[in-house]
């Protein structure tokens, strides 16, 4: 009994170790379904449909549906690394935009979620690969990361992403990686970030900086606006969180000791607005936010940018390169197509902040 | 339904191991650690979810500014063993608790990881630089990840039969007793704990390499993958090979124990379950894989014999 279970496992890992020596060679006809968000059960389109072989590699497929490309269904993985608003409307804007371009039934969505852990990031790209995706979406730095090392041949498309020279350590960036990596970037222009706070505040003297030591995009974010406003005699000082244990007590030094608080796109902060908030408003220290939802949250104002929009046309892009067969290194990194100066009503009537007739209050919903 | 079974392909599944296998060897470097402080020591070591992340650090940083690959790794494996002795230092000298310590000294190492780092994230990319593995290239990942694997356990094997390496192994047994003998238990409390967080930065600074970057997050829950990677394969060893195997065959199930978690992982993945689920599915398949031998045993003791064919009439 023992023998046969260790003779299994042997055979097993065999077969394994010639799976992945056979390599990208071996095909497998898998039948098209819907992504495991949705219910299954409601599938049209089980037709069992060739899969697409990843474009560069040399393997051909008897039942390949290189007739026309009509007939094609694409299979596009995308890997998220955590669940939050802003990442999800990404997903949701590449899934239409894809889906309204190449139609319902053309397009297979294999939706994968690391749970904030960017180890799982290394194992869902892994898959993909091994599933011989037409496509990958990586939405958020490690995902795009662990997809860039995992793969040199399938299309990657980034979202969520504020800088990609930093995520991938490219010198010399000048808008396209030279890879098979492009995408989209949630960068809002500091410059204008900056601008709106003096605006806002012109008594201001120190700003204090707020975002979750963990978070690399917050980083860059946060180099760059502090350059800017020092530049414009500011006074700025930075206060890091590990995570959403320590915020209450960061923000309360922050509040403290600065006049206004400034918080970059970061995904710690805005899963704890409500404490943010519960410290600020009573301290009477007005936040610039770097999205909607944290400024809906806990913040003044922001120059928002749509993530849905992003996602939506990080879509248009992977359309471009899916059916155009456009060259994806050399497509230059996409930002938001338009950025809207908002504000909070609540906190600014709380605060006593008169905004100027050229901002949208958020909507509350 | 049935759809939904039609639909999974198992060639799929197949083609994912070659990853899971090589994530697999990596972290069972990781959880060789792990048994080294929790089943020798029987020290509840949490330091490794820091160390795992210094290593990644490390060797991240070093490759960056031109080091070649193999002399990083071996800077990251000092800089685990340093960090190990912290958390020994901290329980032997100041007499703090010992999961108390680590817990100490991770938290320290998240500073400190910053540091080296400078920010984060740092990515290290394949193209870019000479690794030693990648997920790129899975077939020789798991080429290297098994060289590394083996020498570390012939290393062990060679070491846990030296006089120190039994004195190590008494300490964790029976610490009064070693005492008694005369063994400085201090003095070998500070050589495991040294060793096996040596050992968790070298597979930081492996997965590292793999998936391409360094995080200062990496090292969340690396401690949980230790020890199920550990007990699945202290269930599995007993289950298969009921008489006592030596040592090396310990060490070897425990890196087994380490592939199958990553495994049951893939499993999860390829079943395509909802995305928010995944960690829940991992765990109940895992519980289920640890529990059936028990439930085995327990059904085949002598006992429960007894009262299934006896019963009152033989009593």
């Amino acid at each position: 009994m023992k023998k046969t279970v260790c003779v299994l496992l042997a055979l097993a890992l065999m077969i394994a170790m010639t799976a992945c020596v056979g390599g990208t060679s071996a095909n497998t006809s898998s039948p098209s379904m819907t992504s495991a968000a949705a219910s299954s059960e409601t599938a049209s389109s089980s037709s069992a449909a060739a899969s697409a072989s990843s474009s560069g590699t040399a393997s051909s497929s008897a039942a390949s549906s290189s007739a026309s490309a009509s007939d094609k269904v694409y299979h596009i993985g995308i890997c998220q690394l955590v669940q939050h608003v802003a990442l999800d409307a990404a997903t949701k804007g590449f899934k239409e935009a894809l889906i309204a371009k190449l139609g319902e039934d053309k397009v297979v969505f294999d939706e994968q979620n690391a749970q904030g852990d960017s180890a799982t990031c290394a194992t869902i790209c892994n898959q993909f690969v091994a599933d011989n995706d037409d496509l990958i979406l990586a939405n958020a730095t490690p995902a795009l990361q662990a997809a860039a090392s995992a793969t040199s041949t399938i299309p990657i498309i980034g979202t969520s992403i504020t800088d990609y020279a930093t995520a991938l350590n490219l010198k010399d960036f000048s808008g396209t990686t030279g890879t098979n990596i492009s995408g989209t970037s949630d960068l809002a222009p500091l410059n204008d970030q900056a601008s709106m706070l003096e605006e806002l505040f012109p008594d201001a003297k120190t700003v204090g900086i707020l975002f979750c030591s963990a978070e690399p995009n917050s980083y860059y974010q946060a180099s760059v606006i502090e350059g800017i406003l020092e530049g414009d005699g500011l006074s700025c000082s930075e206060y890091t969180f590990t995570d959403s244990n320590d915020v209450s007590s960061v923000t309360t030094t922050a509040c403290a000791e600065s006049d206004v608080l400034y918080i970059p796109t970061d995904n710690t902060a805005a899963s704890n607005t409500e404490v943010i908030k519960n410290i600020a408003v009573p301290a009477g220290i007005p936040i610039i936010c770097g999205e909607e939802g944290i400024c809906s949250g806990c913040g003044v104002a922001t120059l928002s940018i749509n993530y849905y929009d992003i996602g939506y046309a990080a879509g248009e892009m992977a359309y471009d390169v899916l059916v155009n067969g456009t060259d994806i290194s050399t497509m230059a990194i996409q930002f938001a197509p338009k950025v809207t100066k908002e504000y909070n009503a609540d906190i600014c009537k709380t605060l006593n902040i008169t905004v100027p007739s050229d901002y949208t209050a958020i909507a509350a919903n | 339904m049935i759809q939904y079974f039609a639909s999974l392909n198992f060639m799929t599944l197949i083609k994912v191991l070659p990853g899971d296998i090589a994530q697999g060897l990596i972290w069972g470097i990781l959880a060789l650690g792990v048994f080294i402080t929790y089943k020798i020591l029987d020290f509840a070591d949490l330091t490794v979810d820091g160390s795992f992340a210094t290593g990644g650090a490390v060797t991240v940083m070093l490759v960056l500014s031109g080091v070649p690959t193999p002399i990083a790794l071996l800077a990251a494996v000092l800089a685990g063993c340093l960090a190990g002795l912290v958390t020994a230092l901290l329980h032997t000298m100041l007499g703090i608790p010992g999961i108390l310590a680590s817990i100490l000294t991770q938290i320290a190492l998240f500073s400190i990881n910053l540091n080296i780092m400078g920010k984060a994230n740092q990515a290290v990319s394949v193209d870019q630089y000479r690794l030693v593995l990648s997920s790129r290239f899975n077939a020789q990942a798991i080429l290297s990840g098994a060289i590394f694997v083996v020498l570390i356990i012939a290393a062990l094997y060679w070491y846990f039969g030296t006089e120190q390496g039994c004195a190590i192994r008494a300490t964790g047994c029976t610490p009064s007793m070693a005492k008694a003998q005369g063994i400085n238990i201090n003095t070998m409390k500070i050589l495991a704990l040294s060793l096996s967080n040596g050992l968790v930065a070298l597979s930081g600074g492996l997965t590292a390499q793999y998936q391409g970057f360094s995080d200062i997050n990496m090292g969340r829950g690396a401690i949980v993958i230790g020890l199920a990677a550990v007990i699945i394969g202290d269930v599995l060893f007993t289950a298969l090979l009921k008489k006592r195997q030596n040592f090396a065959v310990r060490l070897g199930f425990v890196v087994i124990g380490s592939i199958l978690y990553y495994i049951v992982i893939g499993i999860v993945l390829w079943l395509k379950m909802p995305t928010n689920d995944m960690k829940l599915f991992t765990a109940i398949i895992v519980a289920i894989f640890l529990a059936v031998p028990y439930l085995k045993e327990r059904s085949r003791s002598s006992f429960s014999r007894a009262g299934r064919n006896g019963g009152t009439q033989n009593a």
